[in-house]
């Protein structure tokens, strides 16, 4: 659990044990996400910042991820080039955006 | 798409996320169950929200949504009935139930405050509890949440629990053996705690503060509009009727103090607790209502009797110059009026007051002497004559004082209320011109205020001035600038100033001219042009006459023979349209004015400058005014003892005229008054003064007079005096009542008043023929206001004179009569 440590990241694990460290803030463009970790409410995810994704395969994570760094990096420019989208994972991640409110 | 799908064969994802494990709706919901009782009692830490997340994914996705709503719905309301409810009425004591009556005993204060902040912490614990807990709940049940919102039929699932508690909680009884609610008991205690504070009581705001927000939090109607919040509903107007009836109490109280400062006091000190009040116990959308209804039922229904408190009110600060007091009355007045009438009433009645005891006082100064001048007259009209005359002059002197002395109390006046206005009123545009009002009001019931103004002028432009700086002047004429300006009869001031303004000049007994200068350019600024084009045309005059006088001179020493001996002649040449002359000769208007008879030499040298003048203008006709002037003569006396004393006289024309005829007479002999008059043709009043100031004045006694007595009768003979001495070479002999700008007698101030008229008249008639050549028909209430418009810079017409005057214009053919309804004049070409 490295990412208790440093407040400001945020572990997301897959069903099939993949980590991916990423920003808290990057984390929290999705919905869901953002209430996992809401200190105010006292879920575990929220007391230790790790949050697994039973339901998501590494494959899936790994482009929700690249998604979220995408977006915040991207959140106040203009006329940004869309990311690439796999096609094969595409359904999966419809789902996973759908499951993560994003 | 096509091509893509040619390329890598999509994935079909797994159905795992749906139907991994235990796939059906109640076992989810068993377990959602556990989590959400643990969630309710504070023990989220042991749960996973992706896995209740998940749990309730699924079942939203089994289209099962609305049932796990209602089964949410129903788990909160019950855990809030069954758990929550009871420990809230648990903290209800009696005391808080019994007190929802008006009766209120003080001894029960302590113990119902200790309840009450114990029930209002529950309250707010509860509430806080609640809050957060529902926060989680919607966490977890987001997703079902987007899916019901998103038909609208129902409302998110935190609006329903926040409506859960509001009717679970506030909307129960507090007892099962009273319809008391808990709402009821929340709001009384509330309010309860907000009266210990303005009664001066410390209460925990913070509690009071979180117990209002969560009023604020909860809403009357399910669908969460602004305006139906439950503080805004319920709450916010019992507490706005609270306050009206605290404050109603609470002016009632302080009128009873009757102490006008204090009320200023207490009545900010309650606005700044109520601000405070709102802004850290209450809510500040309240701010501006309270304080509405504070300035409506502690200002606004008692100001008006708090400015005329007796003894403490305006009057008493004015009085006392308590700028401080004025101040935040003044604030406060401002508060609720923006007109400020309380205040301004009060001190307008006072400045009318203070103004009509100035008038009043120059009055009586005026009038005590004149009375004690009558007593005095009678009293020694025995024994001798002479006295009444002088206090007559005495009087006189004594209304001009007091005439100074009325303008000097009003600029003090002035002055303070200047002060209080630009300290105690914030320089408040809307109050200074009400003061401005007062004082011309009070400026205009002095019907002889014109007349005091010009004289207040001529005294500092005579004498005031001399050992003043340039600005001190600039001051003083300033302030009788102002005072100008109160004055609505203008034109009789001007007629006054002119008056006084011909004999500073003529007599040079102006002490500067600059100053005079500065004066009328003043008044071209206060009164504007018109005003002031006489009084600069007989500055002109003067000036033109110097220039005359000069040319006059070297006129004469060329062409005179120079061995003659000449008299030097200065003279003033007047524009007789231009200058007061008929007010400045004392003539009856009746007795027609022969031009007086001068000695040989100088009729010579008047004849001389008529004929260089006429020479020089031709058309022109020139008026010898000898009752302006004065002569230098050096006049020597034969003392008994042989010797013979000379002396230098300055005495008037008429003087000169007189002592020239004694000239001839041999030593000893006399004239009568007729004989005198007879050969001068000076005017019996002139002439009267003229020989009162040679031969009764005791220090100027060039004649003597028999028999000695202060009065000048036609039969009283005059010898030369020739034992007359003097400790100076130089004498003035000024004459009795001529030189000096006094107060008007009542007699001539009726003749200035009629001349006054009668040009007014003129002056109204120029306006109406002005008015009408534009228009060329106009209807009379028209004309009527037009008219008083265009008049009033000067002065304040008489309506009933205009009329008169139209109806004179009318009678002499300028102006026709073009209908009758409404009437209407026409102008006549």
């Amino acid at each position: 659990m490295e990412s208790t440590s440093e407040p400001g990241y945020v572990t997301l694990a897959s069903g099939d044990g993949f980590e991916f460290i990423l920003p808290r803030s990057a984390a929290c463009v999705s919905g869901t996400i953002r209430r996992m970790l809401d200190p105010n409410s006292k879920f575990a995810e929220a007391l230790t910042g790790y949050c697994v994704f039973d339901s998501f395969s590494g494959l899936v994570l790994e482009k929700v991820c690249e998604y979220l760094l995408y977006n915040e990096k991207h959140k106040s420019s203009k006329n940004v080039a869309d990311m690439d989208i796999p096609s094969d994972i595409c359904l999966e991640l419809l789902i996973a955006a759908d499951y993560l409110d994003v | 798409m096509a091509a893509m799908r040619a390329r890598n064969k999509i994935r079909v994802p797994r159905r795992g996320l749906t139907n991994t494990r235990g796939d059906d709706f109640d076992s989810l919901w068993i377990a959602l169950k556990k989590a959400l009782n643990e969630i309710n009692t504070k023990n989220a830490s042991t749960l996973s929200f992706e896995e209740l997340y998940r749990n309730a994914y699924r079942i939203t996705l089994m289209q099962r949504a609305n049932d796990l709503y209602e089964n949410v719905k129903e788990l909160e309301g019950k855990w809030l009935q069954d758990t929550v409810q009871k420990h809230i009425t648990d903290t209800i004591s009696t005391s808080l139930i019994r007190s929802q009556g008006p009766s209120e005993l003080q001894d029960q204060s302590n113990e119902r405050r200790a309840d009450g902040e114990r029930f209002l912490s529950a309250m707010k614990e509860k509430w806080e509890d609640h809050q957060v807990c529902m926060g989680m709940v919607t966490d977890v049940l987001m997703y079902m949440d987007r899916v019901i919102s998103a038909d609208k039929s129902k409302p998110g699932i935190y609006s329903v629990a926040m409506a859960l508690f509001r009717d679970h909680i506030l909307r129960a009884f507090a007892r099962t053996d009273s319809d008391i609610s808990i709402y009821n008991v929340l709001e009384s205690t509330i309010l309860f705690m907000i009266q210990l504070e303005r009664n001066g009581h410390m209460i925990e705001r913070p509690l009071v503060r979180q117990c209002i927000q969560m009023l604020e939090g909860l809403y009357d109607s399910v669908s969460e509009d602004e305006n139906t919040k439950l503080y805004l509903v319920s709450f916010e107007p019992q507490f706005l009727k609270e306050s009206t009836e605290f404050y109603q109490a609470e002016g009632r109280r302080l009128l009873e103090i009757g102490d006008a400062s204090a009320f200023c006091r207490i009545a900010s000190q309650r606005i700044a607790e109520e601000r405070e009040r709102c802004l850290y116990t209450l809510a500040l959308s309240t701010e501006s209502k309270v304080l509405q209804t504070l300035d409506e039922e502690l200002i606004l229904k008692n100001i008006d009797e708090v400015a005329r408190l007796e003894g403490t009110g305006v009057r008493h600060m004015l009085d006392n110059n308590q700028l401080d007091g004025l101040l935040s009355l003044y604030k406060i007045n401002a508060r609720v009026d923006p007109k400020k009438t309380a205040l301004v009433n009060v001190m307008n009645k006072r400045i009318i007051d203070l103004g009509k005891e100035i008038n009043a006082a120059a009055l009586t100064a005026a009038q005590g002497q004149a009375l004690s001048g009558k007593k005095i007259e009678e009293e020694k009209k025995p024994e001798d004559g002479k006295k009444p005359e002088k206090s007559k002059e005495k009087q006189s002197s004594q209304q001009t004082l007091s005439a100074i002395k009325w303008v000097d109390d009003i600029l003090a006046m002035k002055r303070q209320f200047d002060q209080i206005w630009e300290h105690a009123f914030m320089s408040d545009q809307g109050v200074q011109s009400a003061i401005m009002a007062s004082f011309a009001d009070f400026i205009n019931i002095n019907p002889r205020s014109s007349e005091y103004l010009s004289l207040f002028f001529d005294e500092n432009l005579r004498k005031g001035i001399k050992d003043k700086t340039d600005t001190e002047i600039d001051t003083l004429l300033d302030n009788g600038i102002t005072m100008l300006r109160y004055i609505k009869d203008k034109d009789l001031f001007e007629a006054y100033y002119k008056k006084h303004l011909a004999r500073r000049l003529l007599m040079k007994r102006s002490a500067s001219m600059d100053a005079e200068r500065q004066m009328i350019s003043k008044m071209k600024l206060e009164v504007g042009n018109q005003f002031t084009q006489r009084i600069e045309h007989m500055f002109k005059d003067m000036t033109i006459s110097e220039d005359l006088t000069a040319s006059y001179k070297a006129h004469i020493a060329q062409s005179a023979d120079p061995d003659q001996k000449r008299v030097e002649l200065d003279v003033d040449i007047l524009t007789s349209t231009m200058w007061p002359l008929e007010s400045m000769s004392n003539t009856d208007p009746g007795d027609a004015q022969k031009p007086c008879l001068f000695p040989k030499e100088i009729d010579n040298l008047k004849e001389s400058f008529e004929r260089y003048y006429l020479g020089k203008h031709n058309g022109r006709k020139l008026t010898w005014l000898a009752n302006m002037g004065t002569v230098d003569i050096r006049a020597t006396f034969q003392r008994s003892n042989g010797k013979i004393q000379r002396y230098e006289l300055n005495v008037s024309t008429y003087g000169m005229a007189i002592l020239s005829l004694f000239n001839d007479l041999p030593d000893g002999e006399s004239y009568t008054f007729e004989e005198i008059q007879g050969r001068t043709q000076i005017p019996s009043y002139d002439l009267i003064r003229n020989l009162q100031s040679l031969a009764v004045a005791p220090k100027t006694r060039i004649l003597v007079k028999k028999p000695m007595s202060k009065d000048v009768k036609r039969t009283d003979r005059f010898f030369v005096n020739n034992e007359f001495s003097n400790p100076f070479v130089k004498v003035k002999i000024g004459v009795v009542s001529g030189g000096a700008n006094k107060a008007e007698n009542p007699t001539q101030r009726k003749e200035t008043e009629g001349k006054i008229n009668e040009e007014r008249g003129s002056t109204i008639e120029a306006a109406i023929v002005r008015i009408m050549k534009q228009r060329k028909k106009s209807v009379h209430s028209q004309l009527i206001a037009e008219v008083l418009a265009q008049l009033a810079s000067r002065f304040v017409p008489d309506v009933m004179m205009v009329k008169r005057r139209i109806e004179s214009l009318i009678e002499r053919d300028y102006l026709e009569r073009i209908a009758e309804e409404p009437p209407t004049y026409g102008y006549v070409a």
